[in-house]
């Protein structure tokens, strides 16, 4: 069983290497968006989805990745290679931050916390209009010399795969098997001895880093960061693509921020509709099928096994 | 300057302390934080504005029908989408979050991205304390606040509903051994929250007109507001709303005036490290 996992997971990665082959740019585009989207929500479930913090600072994080990495680079002219890892800490360090400052909270004062730090990074972003030119956008050199979306797509494909073997990782490490019981009754995990404190702040330090790194290479991708890629609507696109892929489960989030980037896509050619279809398929998702695609689908094979 | 600061801050004090009741109420009877209250207080500042304006109709008659209602989509929303959730908190913070943005992508599409302004109710300013002049429609935007805080306050603790409320929210199997139906009055105190909303969105609507994505500042207030009071506690939201709205006049007028809404959040994290449950948090109304 595990082996044909492991070569699944192979032949799929494997198919994706030789995808740009066939794609045109406007496709290699919107696979790099899907490949973003795979990162921020992949590491929003491995917090809201294995330890029910339902963050809301998720797009913030992708933001302090992608400013720090561009300001450093406009400013200091210090490659992005370097700023992006630089980005990476400064919003791992900020994410242990926010874990130690919501400890004493749970459930929903974590969320309007979380908001509340949110909205403060786009406030300082909007006001600090000489370093981050606010809603202009920050110009910021590329990570090729030479611009190539081909390139971009194998740098994008590198950075999903390495975020995603690190989730893969901890969710099927001890680390994973604490997550799930803090998440399930903190205090009867902490009564076996589960370090709840030390669980929950690293959830938020790790995925507080991935969402930086996702940030920090988009934003060089783009050559442009505006306060786009911190807003509540990117935080929205997020948690949707979690909920109708399945949060809570590994490959719900892939499959969640492939079928709504490729979709979003499709509806952009008939009028701005898509944030509202998106809405509306959400909603719909997270009141009939709160497990999302992979709850129905893995509710279908159980009742085809019994039957 | 400071007595400016200070009738501003007293009079947005008021104003933040009835936006933030309605999220009081829902998530004091329910355990429900409603996201979407700030996209029901942007809607009856359009029905107001669309009764008013287009219609012709007494702003007055105006304002009574929008709040009606927005509480009564209030409550159909209940039933579709709330009823599901309770007792996951979370659950229902994620279908609300959801919500909010359908809804500012729906009012994009009716009623168009520009600002609506419902007409005045009075004009003119008056002179305070003798040392300026002060607006005489957010003078009396915070009359018609206050009033709106009196009734909810009178109903909660003087009428056979309020006690309703009260019990169920202070412990909703005993109250509802003793025979309130506790469905019907969920569905009625989530569309009395918004109704709320609705309140205060036709009284601010014609001192800050209304846009498509104009809610979620009015939510995210009424959060720090309802989270710093205590959830749930009606004294709270008061005094929350006062801190709140006195904190960031004078941080605006003496420290920095771009990072005005800066000042609550800071507030909000501070008092939540000492008392995790808010000012008043001891889960009554």
């Amino acid at each position: 069983m595990k082996n044909t996992k492991v070569i699944l997971a192979c032949i799929i990665v494997g198919l994706f290497g030789i995808l740009p082959l066939g794609l045109n740019v406007y496709q290699q585009h919107v696979m790099i968006v899907c490949l973003f989207y795979v990162m921020m929500s992949a590491s929003w479930n491995l917090l809201a989805g294995y330890t029910g913090q339902v963050s809301f600072a998720h797009a913030a994080f992708a933001g302090i990745g992608a400013y720090t990495s561009g300001i450093l680079a406009v400013k200091a002219g210090l490659s992005p290679w370097l700023g992006i890892p630089l980005g990476v800490l400064f919003a791992a360090v900020i994410g242990f931050g926010v874990g130690l400052l919501c400890l004493k909270m749970g459930g929903i004062y974590l969320s309007l916390t979380t908001l509340g730090v949110s909205e403060i990074f786009h406030i300082i972003i909007n006001n600090e209009y000489e370093i981050t030119r606010g809603t202009m956008g920050l110009q910021v050199p590329g990570l090729l010399v030479e611009y190539s979306k081909t390139g971009y797509f194998y740098i994008m494909l590198v950075t999903a795969i390495v975020s995603l073997l690190v989730i893969y990782w901890m969710i099927h490490s001890n680390i994973g098997l604490n997550f799930r019981a803090v998440q399930n009754d903190e205090k009867a995990a902490a009564s076996l001895g589960v370090d709840v404190i030390r669980i929950r702040v690293l959830a938020f330090t790790v995925s507080s880093a991935l969402a930086g790194l996702a940030g920090g290479v988009y934003g060089h991708y783009l050559l442009l960061i505006t306060p786009e890629i911190p807003s509540l609507d990117q935080q929205f696109l997020v948690l949707s693509m979690t909920i109708i892929g399945g949060m809570g489960s590994f490959i719900g989030p892939i499959i969640g921020a492939f079928t709504l980037e490729i979709l979003s896509e499709y509806i952009r050619g008939y009028g701005e509709y898509h944030v509202l279809v998106f809405g509306l398929i959400a909603l719909s998702m997270a009141r009939f099928a709160p497990n999302g695609v992979v709850g129905l689908v893995q509710a279908g094979w159980a009742k085809r096994s019994t039957s | 300057m400071f007595l400016l600061a200070l009738t501003n801050g007293l009079v947005i004090g008021i104003i933040y302390a009835l936006a933030a009741l309605g999220v009081s109420l829902v998530v004091g009877i329910m355990n429900v934080v409603n996201f979407a209250h700030g996209e029901f207080y942007i809607l009856a500042g359009y029905f107001s504005y669309h009764f008013a304006n287009t219609l012709g109709m007494n702003y007055l008659a105006a304002m009574m029908l929008s709040v009606g209602l927005v509480l009564i989509f209030g409550m159909i929303i209940e039933v579709l989408l709330i009823r599901k959730t309770y007792g996951d908190d979370l659950y229902s913070l994620i279908l609300t979050f959801i919500l909010s943005i359908v809804l500012q992508n729906t009012y994009l599409l009716v009623f168009g991205p520009y600002p609506n302004k419902p007409p005045n109710w009075v004009k003119g300013a008056t002179n305070v304390f003798g040392q300026f002049y002060y607006g005489n429609q957010r003078l009396a935007a915070c009359g018609a606040g206050l009033v709106v805080i009196a009734i909810v306050y009178l109903m909660l603790k003087k009428t056979w509903f309020g006690r309703m409320l009260r019990a169920t929210s202070q412990d909703r199997e005993v109250a509802e051994l003793n025979g309130v139906n506790t469905t019907a009055l969920n569905m009625l105190s989530f569309g009395l929250g918004c109704a709320l909303a609705a309140a205060a969105g036709v009284i601010l609507s014609p001192i800050f007109p209304v846009t498509p994505t104009g809610g979620m500042a009015v939510a995210l207030t009424a959060f720090v507001v309802v989270v710093l009071g205590g959830m749930g506690s009606f004294w709270g939201c008061v005094v929350g709303g006062l801190i709140i709205g006195l904190v960031e006049n004078f941080g605006a007028a003496f420290i920095s005036s771009g990072y005005r809404h800066v000042f609550g959040f800071i507030i909000l994290i501070f008092v939540l490290l000492v008392r995790p449950a808010g000012l008043f948090g001891n889960r009554e109304i």
